[in-house]
Formats: C-alpha cells, sequence, structure tokens
C-alpha cells in the first residue's frame, strides 16, 4: 500500500483503537475498506469498474437487489431518451461513444449498452438489465440489500473518515467515501392543496385512466411533458404550469431541458388543440377541491383560512371571480406534480453533513471541481449528484456525461491516495498539431462533457505531456491534483464549447463556416486556451460570465464544423498550427528532408520539425511528385544546386548504382 | 527659382515634346560652321553622318525632335554630313556612322552610340546627365547615399529617383526636373536595388520608376536621419515639379473659415485637399493627429485644420472632416479612423473612381476578405503538395489495410508485417503514404516481407495499444519477438533499403573461420552487399557471457547494419591478428579495405548499439579534416572549422562528438555556430587540409558519394 494510505490508515488504527475498546478483526459487524462506494447505478459501477481496475480494497454498497434501482421505476413511462446511437458509419470506439449515451466505460469492447437494446430510444428495462451485465462481466464488488441509513465521519488531524451503518447495524469504515446515490426523493413545494396533487412518481401510467379528463401538470421538464405525451389522446385537456418558460433542449444544448422526443404537446398548444403551457409561481397557488373538481387559485384569495378544511369554496375564492379570462379558470380533474427529484441529504449526519449548492433550488450538494463534498474531505459525490458543477449547462448530471466525470475523479484519488500521477502521453512538440486534431475529432469525454473537462497540454519545449479530461474548473489545483507540474512554457486547454451568442438554433445565419470567423460558431466546436502560468482561483471566479476557463493569454476557436470533423488543412490544421506556433514561439510546419537540408545550413536553429526529424535521422523525405507541388507553389526554391537527390527521387536508378558506395543508412543525397 | 516661370518653363517642353516641330531646329553644319559653333563655347549635340539608311533616317528624325527640346537647355542640336564636308577627327571611313558626340565648347564631354540615344527621350536625358554630370549623384548602394545624405544635412534636401533603364521618359522627367531644380536640391540618381531595400521597398523587382524627397534641410542632427517622403504618381515632368513644390508647402494649413472658402499656397497646384475640423478644447490632439495624416499623405494631398470655434464655420457638427478634389465641390463626411483617410485617398480617389460611402466601406471588407484569403493558402510545403494532390486517389490497393479485427492475426503470422501506423489529418503520413506504396512495389518480388497500413483515425484502440504517439509510425513485426520500431529516414530509399537488410538474422551467427571471412568480404549475403558494404562481427570467446548482450544490441540494429557473431575458440586468433583483445569488434568496409578492429568495453545493450553506430560510420582521419564540396569548393582551413566540420559531421548524423582528442596544439572547440553552416559529413567530396592551408581536393573525380574510392589511412602526405 502506498504511502498516504499507509499513513491513513495508522490513523484511522489508532482512532478505531481510542473508540472501540477491543480488536477489530474479532468485530463482525464492522468492516473496512479504502473505498465505500454508496449505490450501485450507472455511476457507482463505473467508479466500482476503475477502482478494479487499479486493484483497490472497494466496495459498492447497495440498498436494492440489482443495480439501478432507478430504472426499475423512472422513467414511469418506461421510455428512456438517451440517445443510442449504433451506426455512426464510423468504427472508431472512442468516436462511437459520443453518440452512445448509455454505455458506461470499460476496456471491454463489447461491453456496450447495444448488447442489450437496439433502440435509438430504448426500453428503461434494459437499462437495469445492461448494469447487471456490466457488474457481472467485470467481477464488481458489490453488496446488494445493504441499506445504509447513517453515515458519520470521524475526523482525526483534519483528515476525514467515515462511518456507514447499514439497516442491521452493520457498520462500513471507509476511508474514502464515493456518493452515488443519485437524485431519487421526489421535489416536492409547499403550498396550500399540495395534498390534493398525486406525484409523477405514483401516478397512473395507464391512459385510459385519463378518459376526458381535464389534467393540470406542475412542471414543464421532460417527466411533465413525458407524462403528458402518454395521455394525450385521452385527456380531454392538458395544462402545464411552472414559474419558467419551457426551455428546448434542441435550442439551449442542455440534454437536461425539453427534449424533441417528450415534445408532442407543444404541437397541440401551438395548434390551438385544447393544451398549454402556463407560468406562474409555485409558492403562491393553492389547490383547492370543490364539486369533485380542483381549481387552481392564490394563496391570497383564500382570505387566510385553509381552502381544504373548514369553510367551503366560494366563488370569491378563485381567480376567474376576480378576472374572467384567468387562463387556468376551469376546474381540474387531476393535478400531477411533476417537478423533479432531490439528493437525499438526511442520511448525512454530523461532520459528514454535506451543504447544498445553491443551483437548482438546493436540490443538489455543493462540491468542489473535483466532486469532493465541500467541507467533507475524502468524501466525493459522483453521477447525478454531482451535476450542481454544471447545472443546466453541460452533462455531469447524465450518465453520458458522468461517465467521464467518474474517470476523472479516478484520477485524483489515484494521485491522492497512491501517488500514480495524471496519466500522460509524452509527444514530441512537433506532434502535438497532430495529436490535438486526434483528440479533437475522436474523443468523447471532451465532447459530452464540454467545457466541464479538457485535455491539458504541458509545454516543455521540444517535448509536451498530454493529459486528458480533466475537470478545467480546477485548473489552479492542477498540481496537486494530478500531480504534474506546469513549466515556464506554459499550458494549453483544449475543451469544446458551444457559442455563448443566443442566436436562433434553426435560423439563418446560425452556422459558422469560415475559419476566420471561428470564434463566432454557435455549435459544439473546440476551443483551446494558452496560459503562461496556472489561473488562480481568483481568476477563475472572475472569469468572464459563460466562460469555462478565464480570459486566457490567447485563445483559439476551431469553426464549427457541420460534420465535426476538424480534419481539413485550409480551415481546421492550419489555423491552429498558426495558433500553437504562436503559444509555443517556433514553426511547427513541416518540411522535406531536402529543406531541411537547406535550413540546417542556414540556420542556428533549423524548425523543430527537422530537429525532432531530419536531424534524428529520421527526416520526411517525398518524392519528386510531391516536390514539384511544393515548387510550384513557391515554397520549396526551384533548384538546389547541382546536387540531384539519389535517394528517393531516382530510386529505381540508384540500387543498381549502389555497388560499394554508401556506408550509412542516413541519406547522402542532399 | 520662381516657380511660375518654372512651370512656364516645364510647361513648355511638354508643349515641345508633344507638338510636331514646324520648324526645324536642327543645325546643318558645315564644317566651318561646326568649327564656330565649337570655339562659341556653347554646348551642342552633333551627329557627324554620311550614308543614310533606314536606321539613320528614323534617328535623324528623333534628333530633329530632340534639337526643339534641349534648345531651352541652351544645347544646340545639329549634324554634320561627312559626304560633303569632311571634318577631322569625327568623319571617319565608315559608310554607316554611328557615333554622336556631345561638345561643351571645343571639349568631348561624352560621345555616344546612336543605339543608347535611340530617341528624343534617350537623347534628352543621356545629354542632360551628362551636361549636369556633376551635379546629378550617381549612387548604388545604401553607403553611397548616407554619404550623399551626410553632406546635405542641415543644408539642403535631395531628390533621389530611381530609374531602372536610362533613356526612358521618367529618366528624361528626372533630368529635365535636375536641370531645373538642380541648383535647389541634391538630385540622386539609382538604378540600383540594395538601394530601394535601404528605403523599405520590400520587393525591388516589381518597382517601376520612383522618386523619393529626402527632407534632410530640417535635419540638425548629423545622427539623425533624413525622413523620405515617396512620390506615389508616375514620373512625369508635371508630376514632379508639382511634387516639389508641394514638398516646400507647409504641412498643415490652419484656417478659420470654410472648406470651401480656403485658399491655401499651393492652390494652382490642383491638389486634393482634405479637411479636418478642429475645436480649441481638442486642439492640441487634432494639430498632431493632422499632422500625422499629411506627413502621410504628403506629396499627394494638402492638409488643412480647420478651426471650428471661428463664427465663419458653418459645417454642421456631425461631419468633422471633408475633402476636395481639384475642380470638384467639397464632401463632407465623417471620420472614425485615420486609417480610413488613408485609405480613402490612396485607394479609392486616386483609382479614378469615387465611391459613396456605403460602397467605401464594402470595398473595405472586400480588402479585408482579401487579406484572409492570403491566409487560406497553406504555408506548409508538405500540406500544399498534399493538398494539390488532393484530387488524386492513391491507389493503395496492393497494401494491406488493416483493421482492428485483422491486426493481431496479421502481425503474428510468418515473416516479416510492416506496418504504417498513420492519420488522415496529417499531411506527412498522407504523403508519405505514397513512398510506402512505391517500397510495397518494389518489394513485389521479395518473398517474406508484406507491407500493412492502420488508419489510426479509425481504428483508435490499435494504434493506443501499440503505443503509437507519434504519425507516420512504422513498426515491423516478426512472430513472436517484440515489434521494432523504424527509425530511419521516410522515404521510400531508406525504407526500402532497410527491409531488404532487415531480411538478414541480426546477428548472423558464423561457425567457421572460413564463413567469417566469407561474411566479411560480403561473400555471405552478396546480394545485400550493394545496400550495405559496411560488415561488423563480433567475436566472442565461447565462455563470455556477454554475447547476450550483442546479441541484444544486433537485434535492435537489425535493417540498419549487417551484423555477424561468431563464438568460437577460432575468434582468439581472429583478434589476434588484429591485435585486439576477446571481446572485439570487426568492422570491414567492403573486400580489400583494412578492416578496423575494437575491443569491447561496453555493458549494456544501448552503450553497444550507440558505439557499433559510431564504429560503422565513416571514419574521419585523424589529423585531416574531410569537408563537404559538392562543388569543388575551396576553404583555407582553420583550426575550428576543421574541427567544425569534423563535429558538425557528427552532429548531422545525430552522434555526440567524437570521443577522440584533438591533435596537439590544435583548438578544438565544441561546434561553433558558423560551423554548423556546412556540416562536413554530407561528404560528396574529400576535401582535406591543414591549418592555414587551402583545403586540398583529395580526389575530385570519383569523389561523388564514393566513400570507398578514397584513400584512408594516414591524412597528411
Amino acid at each position: 500500500m502506498e504511502l498516504v494510505l499507509a499513513f491513513l490508515c495508522l490513523l484511522s488504527f489508532i482512532s478505531l483503537v481510542l473508540s472501540v475498546p477491543g480488536h477489530h478483526h474479532g468485530d463482525n459487524s464492522t468492516h473496512h475498506h479504502d473505498y465505500c462506494v454508496l449505490g450501485a447505478g450507472p455511476a457507482g459501477l463505473q467508479m466500482g469498474y476503475f477502482l478494479s481496475r487499479s486493484q483497490r480494497d472497494y466496495i459498492i454498497l447497495e440498498r436494492n437487489a440489482g443495480p439501478g434501482s432507478f430504472f426499475q421505476k423512472y422513467p414511469r413511462h418506461r421510455k428512456l431518451i438517451s440517445i443510442n446511437k449504433i451506426y455512426t458509419g464510423r468504427q472508431n470506439k472512442e468516436f462511437n461513444l459520443r453518440h452512445d449515451w448509455n454505455s458506461l466505460l470499460s476496456d471491454r469492447p463489447d461491453l456496450l449498452f447495444q448488447r442489450v437494446s437496439r433502440d435509438l430510444y430504448p426500453e428503461a428495462d434494459t437499462y437495469p438489465l445492461y448494469l447487471s451485465m456490466f457488474e457481472s462481466e467485470l467481477g464488481l464488488k458489490v453488496k446488494y440489500r445493504t441499506d445504509v441509513g447513517r453515515i458519520r465521519a470521524s475526523d482525526l488531524a483534519g483528515n476525514k473518515s467515515y462511518i456507514l451503518t447499514d439497516q442491521h447495524g452493520t457498520d462500513y469504515k471507509c476511508r474514502v467515501l464515493l456518493v452515488s446515490t443519485g437524485l431519487w426523493v421526489p421535489e416536492q413545494v409547499d403550498f396550500v392543496g399540495s395534498d390534493l396533487v398525486e406525484g409523477y412518481e405514483s401516478v397512473s401510467t395507464d391512459p385510459e385512466e385519463y378518459k376526458d379528463q381535464a389534467v393540470l401538470i406542475l412542471g414543464k421538464g421532460n417527466s411533465a411533458f413525458e407524462t403528458a405525451q402518454s395521455i394525450l389522446g385521452r385527456a380531454s385537456r392538458i395544462h402545464l404550469y411552472s414559474p419558467s418558460p419551457v426551455r428546448l433542449a434542441w435550442q439551449t444544448h442542455y440534454v437536461g431541458d425539453l427534449r424533441a422526443v417528450n415534445n408532442e404537446l407543444l404541437d397541440t398548444y401551438q395548434l390551438k388543440s385544447l393544451d398549454g403551457l402556463v407560468e406562474g409561481g409555485l409558492e403562491d397557488i393553492a389547490i383547492v377541491h370543490r364539486k369533485e373538481q380542483f381549481y387552481l387559485t392564490l394563496s391570497e384569495l383564500l382570505d387566510g383560512h385553509d381552502g381544504n378544511k373548514g369553510a367551503n369554496i366560494t366563488a370569491e375564492n378563485l381567480p376567474g371571480y376576480h378576472d374572467d379570462n384567468f387562463s387556468l379558470r376551469q376546474p381540474y380533474d387531476r393535478v400531477i406534480r411533476c417537478l423533479g427529484f432531490r439528493f437525499n441529504f438526511t442520511i448525512f449526519d454530523g461532520l459528514a453533513r454535506l451543504p447544498h449548492s445553491t443551483c437548482a433550488r438546493g436540490r443538489l450538494p455543493a462540491v468542489t471541481a473535483w466532486y469532493e463534498g465541500r467541507g467533507t474531505s475524502n468524501l466525493f459525490i459522483l453521477g447525478t449528484a454531482a451535476h450542481s458543477r454544471d447545472y443546466r449547462t453541460s452533462a455531469g448530471g447524465f450518465i453520458h456525461g458522468f461517465r467521464y466525470t467518474v474517470r476523472a475523479v479516478h484520477k485524483v484519488l489515484e494521485q491522492r491516495y497512491h501517488n500514480n500521477a495524471w496519466p500522460a502521453t509524452r509527444l514530441s512538440t512537433s506532434q502535438l498539431l497532430s495529436w490535438i486534431l486526434k483528440r479533437v475529432n475522436e474523443a468523447s469525454g471532451p465532447y459530452q462533457m464540454f467545457g466541464v473537462l479538457g485535455d491539458i497540454i504541458l509545454l516543455q519545449g521540444a517535448h509536451c505531456e498530454y493529459l486528458e479530461e480533466f475537470p478545467v474548473q480546477a485548473l489552479p489545483h492542477f498540481s496537486a491534483l494530478s500531480g504534474r507540474r506546469i513549466s515556464e512554457h506554459g499550458l494549453l486547454v483544449v475543451v469544446m464549447q458551444y457559442g455563448l451568442n443566443h442566436t436562433n438554433t434553426l435560423g439563418p445565419g446560425r452556422a459558422e463556416s469560415e475559419w476566420t470567423k471561428a470564434w463566432k460558431s454557435n455549435f459544439l466546436h473546440p476551443v483551446i486556451y494558452y496560459y503562461p502560468t496556472l489561473p488562480t482561483e481568483k481568476d477563475m471566479r472572475q472569469r468572464p460570465v459563460g466562460w469555462p476557463l478565464p480570459r486566457p493569454n490567447a485563445v483559439h476557436h476551431m469553426v464549427e464544423d457541420f460534420l465535426t470533423e476538424w480534419d481539413q488543412p485550409i480551415s481546421h490544421s492550419q489555423p491552429l498550427r498558426r495558433f500553437l506556433e504562436y503559444c509555443l514561439k517556433t514553426d511547427l510546419r513541416a518540411f522535406y528532408a531536402e529543406s531541411c537540408f537547406r535550413l540546417s545550413l542556414t540556420n542556428h536553429k533549423p524548425p523543430l520539425f527537422c530537429r525532432q526529424g531530419y536531424l534524428n535521422k529520421e527526416g520526411f523525405v517525398g518524392n519528386s511528385h510531391l516536390w514539384q507541388h511544393a515548387r510550384e507553389a513557391g515554397l520549396m526554391p526551384a533548384h538546389q544546386g547541382s546536387v540531384i537527390p539519389a535517394d528517393d527521387g531516382l530510386f529505381s536508378e540508384y540500387l543498381p548504382h549502389a555497388g560499394a558506395a554508401v556506408t550509412s543508412t542516413i541519406d547522402f543525397d542532399l | 527659382m520662381c516657380g511660375i516661370s518654372a512651370v512656364a518653363l516645364l510647361l513648355c517642353f511638354i508643349s515641345a515634346q508633344c507638338g510636331s516641330p514646324d520648324a526645324s531646329r536642327l543645325v546643318e553644319h558645315t564644317a566651318q560652321s561646326f568649327r564656330d559653333a565649337v570655339l562659341s563655347g556653347k554646348t551642342s549635340f552633333i551627329y557627324f553622318g554620311k550614308h543614310v539608311n533606314p536606321a539613320i533616317k528614323a534617328f535623324i528624325e528623333q534628333l530633329e525632335m530632340s534639337a526643339h527640346a534641349l534648345e531651352d537647355y541652351g544645347i544646340v542640336v545639329g549634324k554634320v554630313n561627312c559626304s560633303k564636308d569632311s571634318v577631322e577627327k569625327y568623319c571617319t571611313g565608315e559608310e554607316v556612322m554611328k557615333k554622336t558626340y556631345l561638345f561643351r565648347g571645343a571639349d568631348v564631354l561624352r560621345s555616344f552610340d546612336i543605339d543608347t540615344v535611340f530617341d528624343v527621350n534617350a537623347i534628352v536625358s543621356h545629354v542632360l546627365f551628362s551636361v549636369l554630370f556633376t551635379e546629378v549623384r550617381y549612387v548604388h548602394t545604401p553607403a553611397e547615399l548616407l554619404a550623399v545624405e551626410r553632406a546635405a544635412k542641415g543644408k539642403m534636401d535631395i531628390v533621389m529617383g530611381h530609374i531602372q533603364v536610362l533613356g526612358l521618359p521618367e529618366h528624361r522627367a528626372l533630368m529635365e526636373a535636375a536641370f531645373v531644380y538642380g541648383a535647389k536640391y541634391q538630385f540622386v540618381q539609382t538604378t540600383g536595388a540594395p538601394l530601394l531595400k535601404h528605403l523599405g521597398v520590400a520587393d525591388p523587382t516589381s518597382v517601376q520608376a520612383r522618386l523619393w524627397f529626402l527632407h534632410c534641410r530640417g535635419v540638425a542632427h548629423r545622427s539623425e536621419p533624413c525622413p523620405h517622403t515617396l512620390m506615389r504618381k508616375p514620373l512625369t515632368t508635371i508630376n514632379i515639379h508639382t511634387f516639389l513644390q508641394l514638398m516646400e508647402a507647409p504641412l498643415l494649413t490652419e484656417a478659420a473659415v470654410d472648406p470651401d472658402e480656403v485658399k491655401v499656397v499651393y492652390n494652382h497646384l490642383n491638389v486634393p485637399l482634405l479637411f479636418l475640423f478642429t475645436q480649441s478644447e481638442t486642439l492640441q490632439l487634432d494639430r498632431d493627429t493632422a499632422e500625422s495624416v499629411a506627413r502621410r499623405l504628403r506629396g499627394e494631398v494638402g492638409v488643412v485644420l480647420i478651426h471650428r470655434d471661428s463664427h465663419r464655420v458653418k459645417t454642421p457638427l456631425k461631419h468633422n472632416a471633408a475633402y476636395r478634389l481639384p475642380q470638384e465641390e467639397v464632401r463632407y463626411f465623417s471620420l472614425k479612423k485615420v486609417e480610413e483617410l488613408i485609405d480613402l485617398f490612396r485607394e479609392q480617389l486616386f483609382q479614378g473612381t469615387e465611391e459613396e460611402e456605403e460602397e467605401e466601406e464594402e470595398e473595405e471588407e472586400e480588402e479585408q476578405d482579401d487579406r484572409w484569403s492570403s491566409l487560406d493558402v497553406l504555408d506548409d510545403e508538405v500540406a500544399e503538395s498534399v493538398y494539390r494532390d488532393r484530387g488524386v486517389m492513391l491507389d493503395t490497393e496492393a497494401v494491406t489495410k488493416l483493421t482492428a479485427e485483422t491486426f493481431s492475426a496479421a502481425v503474428t503470422q510468418n515473416g516479416l508485417m510492416v506496418v504504417l501506423f498513420y492519420v488522415k489529418w496529417d499531411a506527412v503520413c498522407v504523403a508519405f503514404l505514397q513512398s510506402y506504396v512505391e517500397v510495397d512495389d518494389a518489394l513485389d518480388d521479395v518473398s517474406g516481407i508484406e507491407l500493412a497500413y492502420v488508419d489510426c483515425g479509425e481504428w483508435t484502440v490499435v494504434c493506443s495499444d501499440q503505443n503509437i504517439t507519434s504519425f507516420p509510425s512504422v513498426l515491423l513485426y516478426r512472430p513472436s519477438e517484440v515489434p521494432q520500431r523504424y527509425r530511419g529516414m521516410l522515404g521510400t530509399g531508406s525504407l526500402h533499403r532497410f527491409l531488404l537488410l532487415s531480411q538478414v538474422p541480426s546477428p548472423t551467427s558464423l561457425s567457421s573461420s572460413a564463413e567469417v571471412l566469407s561474411f566479411l568480404e560480403g561473400d555471405l549475403y552478396n546480394t545485400n552487399s550493394a545496400l550495405s558494404p559496411v560488415r561488423v562481427l563480433g567475436l566472442y570467446s565461447p565462455a563470455d557471457t556477454d554475447v547476450v548482450v550483442f546479441e541484444e544490441a544486433a537485434k535492435s540494429l537489425r535493417g540498419e547494419t549487417l551484423l555477424g557473431l561468431f563464438v568460437h575458440e577460432e575468434a582468439e586468433r581472429w583478434a589476434e591478428e588484429h591485435s585486439v583483445t576477446l571481446p572485439a569488434l570487426l568492422v570491414s568496409r567492403g573486400p580489400g579495405i583494412l578492416r578496423e578492429a575494437h575491443s569491447l568495453h561496453s555493458s549494456t545493450p544501448q552503450e553497444l548499439i550507440s558505439y557499433i553506430q559510431s564504429t560503422t560510420l565513416d571514419p574521419f582521419g585523424s589529423n585531416s579534416c574531410w569537408t563537404v564540396s559538392s562543388r569543388g569548393l575551396s576553404r583555407v582551413c582553420s583550426s575550428t572549422t576543421c574541427f567544425g566540420a569534423l563535429t558538425a559531421g557528427h552532429w548531422r548524423r545525430g552522434v555526440s562528438l567524437p570521443t577522440r582528442a584533438p591533435p596537439a596544439g590544435r583548438d578544438h572547440r565544441p561546434v561553433a555556430e558558423e560551423n554548423r553552416r556546412w556540416p562536413g559529413a554530407a561528404c560528396r567530396c574529400g576535401l582535406r587540409c591543414r591549418v592555414g592551408s587551402p583545403c586540398a581536393l583529395l580526389r575530385l573525380p570519383g569523389c561523388y558519394g564514393r566513400r570507398s574510392a578514397w584513400v584512408r589511412g594516414s591524412a597528411e602526405p
């Protein structure tokens, strides 16, 4: 065991000795693990996979009998809206994950969701099926039917460890706690008559039960629309009511907003077919019961008395009495609450208590940029519950997003507790351009977790280190989290971003095709930031609104591409190369050996490509056909003196003469 | 000289030039009148002729025209008919006479061939240039110009004309101006490109005739350079005159009336005027701006600063600038950037087309587009040459395309599997694919080698499993062996040679002294002698366990060098013969060439690899330096160049500096920067030298790439 954990181990051992008299191995009701993962949903299993791959001491605790129990119930109408696109026309596994929103990450090429479903929008029952398959094929250690009801922290010299107690009173002592319990507590808003309202979690999914009924749905998210859509053919009138207007995912690029797959009601609303959307606050309303039907009214109209108890509701208590064209003046047969879910904060006790995030109406716990609970060190939040970092912007609350953040957290764990630095690919700087193009053309992590996970390139002169999928908000703590140092050459950050300008998503001018105006790109496109030194926490806080990163010393947008293929020489490659040349202050062009030879003779410092290739005996020769092109373009001098290249241009003639000539593999031909 | 009279004078030249001379001013001299003319002390230009052929006739017509033009400069043009009156010295015996003479008094200033003074412009320009010989300086280099500037600083301004060819109308215009203004300005004439560079012309070859005004009179300190203004109009007499007048006019005129009432001292010159408005609050700032604009537009546009505070200025506040073209109304506009102004005058008004403002903006945008479109041109030679081939489909049929499914089976099959890993967005990869296909073609009839490639853009897992971090990469797979990375030049020839040499097992185990001899003499594997005459033999005693180190090293060097291994009792005898101890290395460079022998001390394969690599390099005589020369370049050898050549040679080969000590008394410096300029080891030719003596070409005829033809051994005779 590595040093850090060994130390932690010692600490907790001491604490154990202090708190529990007797030998802990003899205590049947206490289990010890380096890592406890709470919840065997997609995030828990995903983390389980990484922990098992790095052979860590871990356990996944799950209160239900199988993985992914949420999906056994939700979505209520049993259609997953996460895209399961099997045919992409590509063979690139990494690229294909861009369009596979359900699979978890593993090194098994066939352990993909498409094995259980071929549907673009799969049946929800297939998801637990997939998770079981994932768990069993990878042999993950999951303890089912373990319902952890209480979590305490023990704090020794600022180092927290966690004690989990299950329904049998068994304790699990964990050095690191990874909470992946998801969001499953239905969100409720307290208003007069909220008890008269049915919840999404329990409402009937049989459309026949809604025959000729007027239905009021509170909420305008995917669950509200999903419910509405299922009863569209039976209900007489469906009204959706919530404070904010509908946000369409295809307009906001946020998959948590209303997806087109659920939005049939928009049609019936806009074509005036008796359905409709209304905006209004939830706190001030009241639902009252009058003559077997429900009315929506305002609490202030109830004159202080609680309408549903005691006194009868009169016409004056209803808004239609005061305002004769009030939209929701007609009574409803049902009122359904579809307001989403919240994190279960109740099981965290004392020092383990998690603070609420300020976003999402406090439904989510607050976490650091590396997903550690704020104030609860060694406790990390994974999966949907960690969505407060990118709520309403990126995909961190969804499987296709958090599978990557889980991987990032695992790399943080490896560094912090086992001193394994963040994996990096060491590249020759002359290969950097090609490598960046490779990543922007295939990488799925930065593509799904746009603006959140970005590739970091540590510039080190002739070489650089390429780190994948670092949580960019954590940049100020980069060295501590990754175990890698920033040299004086600075760093580049490659992220994917949508444009910040709000344009008509289907209107003219929605896409930019000129590379010179790449910064105006609206669709997802790669953006590269250059910092000579790491941004500080303050820089990060004060970054411009909507930016994933603080203002860099130089920034480069690669123009959005209709096909998301950023590999064209004029529009993508050359502008990027010029940007890199600017940041690295060196010429990054490629040269034929002939040119390298000339440049080596005439320059103190030949271009990098020549230094790393030609001068290393690995130059690129080309052939006369290509040279001809370069000469015609004026990029190569027409005559290189009287010396005739003997190697490649005159290849076939050369061999018969070779007699006793050449003694070295390096070309004499220049 | 008064400006007005100068105009009159110049205008009359022009009319003379344009109108056909009704009465010829050409004087027909007799022998007597010629003598009188010469004695009168006047300057005269005289043609002596006899026979008249069509060429002479045409010349005489031009001569007549020039008589008219040169009359104004007090130069009499005449001709002498030698067939009637023979004038001594000048009338020669030739039938067709092609000489003209310029006399000042009785002295001949210069004689011209009539091919030089072929027309009226040539005659006038050459004659005036000769007459003004002392006044117009002819300079060619920046240094000469600086000398003229130095002399003129604080005294007079300089007018410099760049004339590409003498005798053209531009030259005439410049000479006429020099004649008129010669007393006032120092005239300088140049035809040279170096000077243009000095004056900031980017591409001297494309430049037409030009004229600069160097403001030297106002320069107080010697160290300051003379600011200069370029005349942007064509070199004609009238343009030069206008330009010079404007140079005299104040840079900025200030007025307190509306633009249409403004009078400037150079009104008569008909130049466009630019009006800028100011008020007392921003006067100083506006004045600075106006001056800088005026400086930039000097010689083209007059700039007037109008004080708005005056009650006589009625221009509405929404306009902050106006301009007036000659004979046109004042146009008002509002100005945002100074650059717009410069553009307005340079790009639009002087192009002869007047645009409305909206169109101007459009044009600006277009111009911006032009600027961008130049960025659209690929400046990477490899990328560009690949891009030019984008319409051509490379025929890669013959080369196997591997996928994730076929890869592992392919690389474990028998024989040598060569795999190229490439990505299609990398130009070098795409270009190299051509060479790769060529190698495949060349190896068609060679069995046991198969070439394949993997597209890493598609089969990303295959490439990451093989740890490919640079593109293109070529890996060699043999059954049950670690893949070998090809580390040579990415070219058809190099890869072809490497693959052929790779077929030979490395090391080749030799079992008898006869085999050793055959290996060293190149008989064994003689088909490969063509590829590599160098053979390296490891000699080990059977008891030596270090032989694994050699085997390991040989494996890595497979394809680069032919390596043999002799583990045998008789190895001792071979070592003794070459006076080394076991383990030892024998290097053979071909039959009949003295073999080199080295005792081995390397303990790791890596050390041994670099040792073998350095011993197989071309040897450099310890007392001589072998330097590059492809054209028989002779060079005096200094100690640094000598060792520079040596070290740079190693440097070029990517090998560390030689460990051999430099010969006594010579300065062995590390590769001096300047020596990098001629890394010696390209060695087409052997030069050898002693310090301080010229490098001698050792053997010129045979030295082109024929290293083995050189005589090795002691270098200094």
